[in-house]
């Protein structure tokens, strides 16, 4: 850190061009640029080539794609009637009653697919309207839709795990499996608070359910069998070290095909649309990564995160205190950027500076993972509020109103994380991987 | 000129139909080589394979996805501003976004020239000529660099750029 005038200029550059709208992935090459110029003599075109090709040709990498076309087959069937049919009747006798379909809903998607604003559309689409019918309180309902999608982050298979995973170089298996229980944790809180709030709430009026029988409740949900066997194959498969996360994202897009044609919603028109869905979306983050991994080699350059890592380690914070400027840090952060690109534009100074503390790298993609799934739902930018704007017609300040709620619990889940480390560290421990995952 | 915009618009479908058959090159290198693996077989090179076609997946739908909006952007100061500003803003950004793109063709071009020049040859079991799979990263950089030249020109002569955003299209997050 001798220079501190060429690093503000350096960091000045980075604000200027993602700030006034530069596509973040062309926008991350051009600091790297100007930080390489700024801080050494290489030739820079072509340590860029170089690093870019590297960062864009990897195997790991090919599971992106494959389990973001999973999401896309299966957003394109009929999964969103058959999840709502499926999960009333069980939730019914539950205090809280039909919302927790938005709940269990979305955890039942998340687990197929790696997108909140997919898992958001797929549960909502049904579950909005119906509970409308039955006179539960409107902030209820858009407020649980709007949390408890961002479990899309979370539970496996996720984006931003894989992004983060091929970011530090970390096993993509082994970050699911950190994710499986906190994320089922997170829904049970957001479960809890519907349950209390269903005592406390004097809104809290709905129609009763018709009662049914055992046997017309399993006829009602069997159509959610095959989506809970694909569920069950993709994550066995990891866990029992049969596949890696790449092969188990191409089980996951043969089985969402077989389950897409059984269901008859199977034509060459939604085949089509979620290939070239899942080709642009993966193209747009591997636009974000080409570009992170040349920042990140820039980054080394300039001295940042070493400067950093030593300032953090001069203050001797305590773990702790570092995860909480971290949390602030990234609930800022979040209010201007998407989660994927501010996990890999701060990861070049961020790593560093979390494993000169001890932390485990895989606990902290959980931590990671938590915090910019609550900018989701912050404004001015969250993006589950948008997706639920366009659904509902709602202000946006009311949307963001009643998720402010699930906002807290993802806070209270953060010091739950810190509190009980095991929760994310204990399963992927204890998988029997395969190398190269 | 409707002839160019023909020939132009074509281009980038073509380019990210390509990209989405390497998708589906990918899902079927996988397959084979877990069904060789279980059956006592190998694949020799396979990982590095599926590395090519990813890279090449990636590449070739830049220029397809910048026209239909899936690349993201930081866009709280595009929304706050009037159609005047917009309009700078928006060059701007189109005008950098076109020297990233010919500056990367550029040294791209050069990086391909030398592995081909030198005959490089992966590391791996595969034991390709890297010059192959490096060249479609090359058209995938040229075509990312015309479609952001051709947004600057529209923006420049019609005050518009040509990017449709899809809403189906918002499934990254």
């Amino acid at each position: 850190m001798e220079d501190v005038s060429i690093i503000i200029l350096f960091l000045f550059v980075l604000f200027l061009l993602l700030g006034t709208g530069v596509w973040v992935g062309l926008a991350l090459i051009g600091v790297a640029w100007v930080g390489m110029e700024l801080f050494t003599t290489r030739p820079v075109g072509d340590v860029m080539l170089t690093t870019i090709w590297s960062a864009s040709s990897s195997w790991t990498l090919a599971a992106l794609p494959l389990f973001i076309w999973m999401g896309e087959i299966l957003y394109r069937t009929r999964l969103s009637e058959d999840m709502f049919r499926g999960l009333a009747p069980w939730m019914a006798r539950l205090p809280g009653g039909l919302v927790h379909t938005n709940i269990v809903g979305c955890t039942v998607f998340a687990a197929v697919s790696g997108s909140s604003a997919a898992t958001l559309t797929t549960v909502g689409k049904m579950s909005i309207p119906e509970l409308r019918k039955r006179n539960y309180p409107e902030n209820m309902i858009i407020g649980t839709l709007a949390g408890a999608a961002t479990l899309g982050l979370m539970i496996p298979p996720s984006l931003t795990l894989i992004v983060y995973g091929v970011t530090i170089n970390e096993s993509i298996s082994k970050l699911f499996f950190a994710g499986i229980l906190p994320g089922l944790v997170l829904a049970s809180m957001f479960m809890a608070y519907v349950a209390i709030s269903s005592f406390v709430s004097r809104q809290w009026n709905p129609d009763a359910e018709p009662a049914m029988t055992i046997s017309e409740k399993i006829q009602n949900s069997r159509f959610l069998i095959p989506v809970i066997l694909l569920i069950t194959v993709v994550i066995g498969s990891m866990y029992l070290g049969f596949a890696t996360a790449t092969e188990a994202a191409a089980f996951g897009v043969i089985g969402g095909l077989i389950l897409a044609a059984s269901q008859g919603s199977l034509t060459w028109k939604t085949f089509s649309e979620s290939l070239m869905g899942a080709t642009r979306t993966s193209a747009m983050i591997a636009l974000i990564l080409a570009g992170a991994a040349f920042l990140s080699l820039s980054m080394g350059f300039t001295g940042l995160p070493r400067g950093l890592a030593d300032l953090i380690a001069q203050m001797e914070l305590t773990r702790f205190e570092l995860l909480m400027v971290l949390l602030v840090f990234y609930i800022i952060l979040g209010c201007f950027l998407d989660g994927i690109s501010s996990v890999v534009l701060t990861m070049a100074v961020v790593e560093p500076m979390v494993r000169e503390a001890g932390i485990d790298l895989i606990w902290f993609g959980i931590f990671i993972v938590v915090v910019v799934e609550m900018a989701q739902i912050t404004p001015p930018i969250g993006f589950n509020l948008f997706v639920l704007q366009g659904m509902t017609n709602h202000e946006m300040s009311y949307i963001a109103k009643a998720a402010i709620p699930m906002f807290l619990i993802m806070v209270l889940m953060v010091f739950v994380l810190i509190a009980f480390p095991e929760l994310a560290t204990w399963l992927p421990d204890n998988i029997r991987s395969r190398p190269g995952g | 000129m409707s002839l160019l915009r023909r020939v132009l618009d074509t281009l980038y479908t073509a380019a990210g139909v390509l990209a989405a058959c390497c998708l589906i090159a990918i899902l079927s290198l996988i397959v084979i080589q877990m069904l060789a693996r279980w059956t006592g077989e190998v694949f020799p090179g396979a990982p590095a394979y599926v590395a090519y076609f990813m890279a090449a997946a990636s590449f070739l739908a830049f220029a397809h996805a910048l026209n239909r909006g899936s690349h993201i952007r930081v866009s709280i100061l595009l929304n706050a501003v009037g159609p005047r500003v917009r309009w700078v803003i928006e060059t701007w950004c189109f005008a950098i976004g076109t020297a990233i793109g010919w500056y990367f063709v550029y040294y791209a071009n050069r990086f391909v020239y030398w592995s081909w020049k030198f005959g490089d040859i992966s590391q791996e079991q595969d034991k390709t000529l890297l010059w192959i799979p490096q060249s479609v990263m090359l058209a995938g950089g040229v075509i990312l660099a015309i479609a952001l030249t051709d947004n600057l020109i529209h923006l420049l002569l019609t005050g518009k750029h040509r990017i449709i955003r899809d809403t189906v299209d918002m499934q990254a997050e």
